[in-house]
This record gives C-alpha cells, structure tokens and sequence, in this order.
C-alpha cells in the first residue's frame, strides 16, 4: 500500500481530525525535531547506587557492605557509580540532567503495580492509557512510537493506537506478513479502527524495511542487549524515520541479593549503551534533536537487606541527556537520616509527573496535562 | 412474531454463549424468538471443577516469614499457583455445558473486578470465581451483599484495612462508583459514610474466610444518601439499591456487553432498569429483556461487538474441530491478547471494545488464526468434521456480516473456513 492509497482511506477514520501544532512541519513523514528515547530500567533501579550521596554519613551507616565508595564526584555531595564513567564528559560538557528524589505520594512496592502507575502516570489504578498518549496527538503519516525489545507498549499504550512494539525489526517484519495489506471498505466503526490499526502497522513496517536496508552508524555499538537495541534507535533516527519516541528497556535492577557486581554490570551496559548512541547522535548531527530520559518503577531501600542486596523501595535518581539538556542537578535529594524516612523509605521530593510535564511542556511544546498540580523542571 | 433464521440465531449464540457450535445454533433454528431466549437461559445449574491443588495459605506465609530466600521462595510458588488456576478456568471456559453461565461469570468478573496480583491467594481467587458462577443468572441483590464479604474483594479493595479510626475509603467508592451507581450520582460524602459502615468487615486468610470484628465496627451515626443512622454495610448496600439509578447502571453494561460499544439508548435503559428493579434485581429478568429487545436484533449493531480475546480464543476453538492447543498456550496468548484471566489491569476491569485491537494484540490475533488454520496433517483431519453445507451458510455461520475482502474462487471446505477466520469481520460478533 503506497501513502496515498492510505490517505485517502484515512478519511473514513477518526485520524482525520488530527490537530497538528508542533508537527505542523513534519506532517509529510519526516523524522520529526524533538525525539525521546525513554530507558526503562526494569525491576526498580538503585537510585542511591548510581548517583550517590557520597558525603553523607547516614548512606554508609545504612549500607555497610554495598555502599559506593568510589564515586565519581559530581556537585556538592553527590557523585555518580564509577561504571557510569563512559558518561561524564556529557556531565562535563552540561548535557546530562539529573533529577534527584523522583517519586509520587504512597508509592506502590509492587514491581507491577508501580510500574503501571509511571506508565499510565496516574496513581489511581483507574487509567489504561499510556501518559504519552495525552500527550502526542496521533500522527496520519507514521506512528508516534516504537518500543523495543518488549511486548508492551507501556506509556505508549492507547486507544489511539499510534506505537508498534516489537522484540527487533526483523521480527516484527516477519510477524506483519500475515496481517492483511489489502484495503477494505470498513461497514462499521470497529471495522474502521482494525483498518486503522492494521495501516498503522503495515506503515511502520514499510518504513522499517526502508530502514533496515538503510545507512548504519559508524559509531560501533557495545555487544550489550541494551546496546544492540540502542544501535537499532540510532538507525531509525540516522534514516529518518518519522517517529518522535523510542523506548528500550534494560532488565535486572530487582537487586534483592549480592547486587554490587549486578549492579555495576548494570551500570556499565547502561552508560557504554548511552556513550555510543550520544556518539552516534553526535556524527549524524542530530544529537540536539534528541533527549535520553530513564525511568523505573521505584528506587530500593535505603538500608541493605541481610542477603547484600537492597528491597523495593520509593524514590530514585534519574537522568536526562542531550544536545539541549540543560545540564546539572535537579530537584532535591530526600534525607536518609532514619527519622525522616518511611517506612525506611526515602520520602520523593519530585513527582515523576513534573518530568512529564517536562517534557511535554519544555521538549515538545505540547500542552502539559497535569498542569494544576504539576509544573515543568528547567532540564531542557 | 416470525421464527428465526440461521443467521438470527448464529446471532443470538454467538453474543450470549462462548462461539457459535453449530449443533447449538442449528438447534435454534425455526424457534421464534422467546422460545430460543428460553432455551438459552433455562440451562442446567452450573458446575464449578475443584481447583487445581494450592498449597495452604498458612504455609506459603511460614515460608515467606523465614528468611529472604523463603519470601521469594513463597512469591515464586504464589506466582506459579496463579498461573494452574488460570489453566485450570481456561479449560473450564473450553469444555464446561454451560457456555451461557460461563460467559455471564466472566462478565461479572469484570464487573466486579479482583486481581491476583493484588490479593495473590489463587484458593481465594477461587472461591471468588465460583460465586460469580453460581449467581451469574441469579439475584444481584444477594450477590452484591455475598461479594461485599467476599474474602479476595476484601483483599483486592482494601477493605479488611477499612477499620475504626483509620477508614479506608477504596470499597465504599468503588461500590458507588463502579458496581452500583456511576460517577455523578452521589457524593464524597457518601462514600465516607459507607466507609464507616462496612468498617470492621475483614478477612481470615488461613482459613480464606470472611470475618467480621465488631471491636473495629465504627457505630458513630453517619448520613448516607439523605438518610442518617448507624449503619451496616448491608444497610448501606439496601439503600443504595433502591435507588433506580442502581438498576440502570447494570442495564448500561449489559448494552456494552450483548449489544454495542455505542452510548446506550436511553429508552432502553430506563425500560431495562425498571424491569431490573421491579424483578428484585433478578438477573436472568434483566438479560431476558435485553435479548428480546429490538435494539439487540437491531441490524443497526449486527456485527459491531468486537470479540474479546476470550471470545476469540475459546469461541473459535469451541466452534470449530481445531486440534487442541495446550491450556498453559492458551493462557499465555490471551494474556499477549489483553486479557489475563483473573488479573484484569485495573480495578475498572477490561476496557473492551476498540481498545481490544491494538497495534500490539491485532499481530497476535492475526498468527494465532493463522496458525490455527494453516495446512498441517492434523488440520486436514479437521475436514470431515466440518458441516456438510453450502458455502452460503459457511459464510453466515462463522461471519456475522458480509466478508471484507473476497473470497478464495478454488473451491475447498478448509481453504473457505481460513479465508473466513482470517477476514477482518471474523474479529466481530
């Protein structure tokens, strides 16, 4: 099916009454000028291992046997795990943010239940939709998202419709194969949104296989999971793909156990994976059209647990980097001292919706749909 | 009135039962339409199996107070338990006599939403589960005040924390909002008062029962829908029934679920909620009503329902002599298709309707039929358990309107039963 072909039966479906502000000048399948790439670190990232309170007494009463000794001293108290290293001349030049004490009100220790509050960005349990769905109108010439590496299309997911998920490109080729290109007149409205949802996956599919033959980057990529499948994103980007959101996830921060060595392995894996891409972003002169952001559905513990590994807990650290990052520390880091923790919890001091707000505010230039209770942070 | 034809009752069989068997819808053929509706809703009583074997809830907690390895040795053995009583409805789904029953226990299910994740005791999830079985038909009346006790929704919205002193209001919100009257009709107050109400309501999780504490019952008198007094929760569950709007809510979702994804007729509703409430809340009155109305015959929304990926996995597989997948398959791809049996994604249930078809869940939908129907020795056995018809019929039974794209010219019984399953309205009922 060409694009014209699919334009003109689009105007049988809802897409039509699209309103464009911010991809008013990318409407014709062009590689939008404000792309995410969102990192999911699985199983609730050890926020106080990777940017840690160095000087802070009561974070090594805390973690006697676990605490980061070496770190990499970043501003005032706070320094960043040594295996994050590849990442500090981002650090150095002010394009890496980070946001201290992320987290929401009576946060959830259930991996599942929190992990769908950040996605959905609701604290109900009432909202089905991705947060990113109200926050990118749909898009008539291409999909608003692809999620890599993972069955679900998390803050993507919504009635619109607008993502692809996939293991890698080539599988989700092989698995379009089977789905029906023809066009068909749709007798009704739920036929009119399997039609829609049926191009919008035949269309990431034809842009995926112009891609995969496409150009690579020079830059070589870590052989990591997370480094082949950021390899990936930076291909799409280089060949211009008409996608503002990526999102790829890195698995194993459920650290209950013996976590340093899985921890930095972690950390090394996460900053080599990010080191190349930003490289990659830099070579093909688009790094100031993209922004990292990570997220995870909570921090750990601040106390070690008796096995050498740290339990579910709330608030964390995240970062942000690009070319228009506005580099330096954000937000606040909570006290550790015990009395002003909960139940031996750090107490968030940013919700995660202010970086939403961030981004949909300060990035895309989008309306911010939380905007009674949450403002943007100057990040980017 | 005039008698059905065999696409009216394909019609009627495959909205109300789990697929349309074509013995079952033959069988209704030529009736008129209240004596099929009759047929349909006077099934025999509905049998749950016994469970899978679970493992005491006493020991699982002993293990998981130990040590760290125990609790997720406990977690890891909750998880996998889980997941044999999800095999275990998913074969009951695929083989039980009451098809009618079935689909109505699962409507209740995500009417009145429990998740294991939350209450993670399968026996508990269970026995919640054989109560929506054994009144999916009957009184809604007896089984609001029987789920009110019921020990995996005590668990699932937090009412066995609601005590005296420290309310917690998520059970008397979601009663108000989500199983009785909607948003709009009534007020934060009202949700405080019956908060107190059922205060003291709570659970024995080793014996996976329902306990009441009478030292933890708040009986300060409270104001609950312009009435003051010191309530029980059955009080407040009574006062809240009185109340038309309650009867029209359930009518709502009985539209959603047998005639359209469309906003109700309001006519409709008015009419269902009256005779709803004039019956006591007898559900078979209420189901039998809408059935018989004109808006379900209505060619207006013939095929506009889109299957659940229940509905589709088990109405196909009902429906037609594919060799049997394995239950734990078949767990696992409705779980890809959007619907985990017993763990509903929030506590409003499944959205259904378009939200069903992702980009996501419509490449599942799409290799699953196509594997189903691919030539393989043991589908070519599947031919000579086809009816014996005209292509005609074929296209009538298994489409509940006109294909969407054309038809295979080389003639084939298998070669016509893949175009239709793989054509776009075969997603429709």
């Amino acid at each position: 099916m060409n694009r014209r072909d699919f334009l003109k039966y689009s105007s049988l479906i809802p897409l039509a009454s699209v309103v464009p502000s911010a991809f008013a000048g990318t409407q014709k399948g062009q590689r939008p000028d404000q792309i995410v790439v969102m990192v999911e670190l699985k199983g609730g990232n050890d926020g106080l291992n990777t940017l840690v309170p160095f000087r802070d007494q009561d974070y090594f009463s805390a973690r006697p046997s676990i605490a980061v000794r070496n770190a990499i001293p970043l501003k005032d108290n706070m320094g960043m795990n040594p295996y994050l290293k590849q990442l500090l001349p981002l650090w150095q030049q002010g394009q890496m943010a980070w946001i201290q004490g992320v987290g929401y009100s009576n946060p959830s220790r259930s991996h599942f239940h929190s992990i769908d509050i950040w996605e959905t960005a609701s604290t109900r349990h009432d909202e089905e939709r991705g947060w990113l769905s109200r926050v990118l109108p749909p898009r008539p010439t291409s999909v608003n998202g692809i999620v890599l590496g993972d069955n679900n299309l998390g803050p993507m997911a919504g009635a619109n419709n607008s993502a692809v998920a996939m293991e890698d490109p080539t599988t989700f080729l092989r698995q379009t194969k089977y789905l029906n290109k023809k066009n068909f007149k749709p007798a009704n409205a739920s036929l009119a949104h399997m039609l829609n949802v049926q191009n919008q996956i035949n269309m990431a599919a034809n842009e995926l296989s112009r891609i995969h033959k496409g150009r690579r980057s020079p830059v070589k990529f870590p052989t990591s999971r997370i480094g082949r499948k950021l390899a990936l994103v930076s291909q799409m980007i280089i060949n211009g793909m008409d996608t503002p959101v990526y999102k790829v996830s890195l698995e194993g921060f459920d650290t209950h156990a013996s976590q340093t060595d899985q921890h930095n392995n972690l950390m090394n894996h996460l900053g080599g994976g990010l080191k190349a891409f930003s490289d990659a972003m830099k070579k093909a002169g688009l790094w100031n059209n993209v922004m990292v952001v990570t997220y995870s559905e909570f921090g750990r513990r601040v106390a070690e647990n008796n096995s050498g590994g740290t339990d579910h807990g709330s608030a964390s650290a995240h970062f942000a980097i690009g070319g228009r990052v506005r580099g330096g520390m954000y937000g606040k880091q909570p006290s550790l001292t015990p009395q002003h923790l909960k139940d031996g919890d750090m107490i968030h001091t940013v919700d995660f919706r202010e970086v939403y707000a961030t981004m949909a505010q300060r990035w895309w230039r989008r309306p911010n749909p939380w905007e009674k209770q949450f403002k943007p942070i100057p990040f980017v | 009135m005039g008698r059905l034809s065999f696409s009216d009752t394909r019609h009627l069989v495959s909205r109300t039962a789990l697929g349309q068997q074509w013995g079952g819808v033959k069988a209704l053929e030529g009736k008129t339409r209240a004596e099929a509706i009759n047929i349909l809703l006077t099934s025999a009583a509905p049998k749950t199996p016994p469970g899978p074997r679970l493992t005491p809830y006493a020991n699982i907690k002993r293990m998981s107070m130990q040590n760290g390895a125990g609790k997720k040795r406990a977690r890891k053995m909750m998880m996998q338990e889980g997941t044999r009583l999800k095999r275990w409805w998913m074969l009951h789904l695929l083989q039980n006599d009451t098809p009618v029953n079935e689909h109505l226990t699962l409507f209740w299910h995500n009417h009145f939403t429990s998740s294991l994740e939350k209450v993670e005791q399968p026996n508990l999830m269970y026995t919640q589960n054989k109560l929506l079985r054994d009144n999916a038909l009957g009184n809604y009346r007896t089984l609001l005040h029987k789920v009110a006790r019921d020990p995996a929704m005590l668990i699932y919205l937090d009412g066995s924390k609601n005590v005296k002193g420290s309310p917690n209001e998520n059970f008397a919100r979601e009663l108000l909002e989500l199983f009785t009257l909607g948003r709009g009709h009534y007020n934060e107050n009202d949700v405080k008062a019956a908060a107190v109400a059922f205060t003291g309501w709570g659970v024995d999780r080793n014996r996976g029962i329902y306990r009441y504490d009478a030292k933890h019952h708040d009986t300060t008198p409270v104001t609950f829908m312009g009435q003051t007094g010191s309530f029980s929760g059955d009080q407040i569950i009574d006062i809240i029934l009185q109340k038309p709007r309650a009867a029209e809510h359930i009518a709502e979702k009985f539209w959603k679920e047998f005639i359209s994804n469309s906003h109700p007729e309001p006519r409709y509703i008015k009419q269902w909620g009256a005779v709803f409430r004039q019956s006591n809340y007898n559900i078979k009155a209420l189901y039998s009503t809408v059935l018989n109305s004109e808006a379900f015959w209505s060619p207006k929304y013939k095929g506009t329902l889109i299957k659940s990926p229940i509905d589709l996995v088990v109405g196909t597989l009902r429906a037609l002599p594919f060799p049997k997948l394995p239950d734990s398959e078949l767990v696992h791809i409705s779980q890809l298709l959007g619907q985990d049996l017993f763990d509903p994604p929030t506590v409003k249930g499944w959205s259904g309707g378009n939200a069903w078809i992702d980009t996501q869940t419509l490449l599942v939908r799409t290799s699953l039929l196509n594997k189903l129907t691919r030539h393989s020795q043991a589908s070519a056995k599947m031919e000579s358990y086809l009816p014996e018809t005209t292509g005609e019929e074929v296209v009538k039974w298994l489409l509940p309107l006109d294909p969407a794209l054309p038809l295979p010219v080389t003639p084939g019984k298998r070669r016509m039963v893949r175009a239709l399953m793989l054509d776009p309205v075969f997603q429709l009922k």
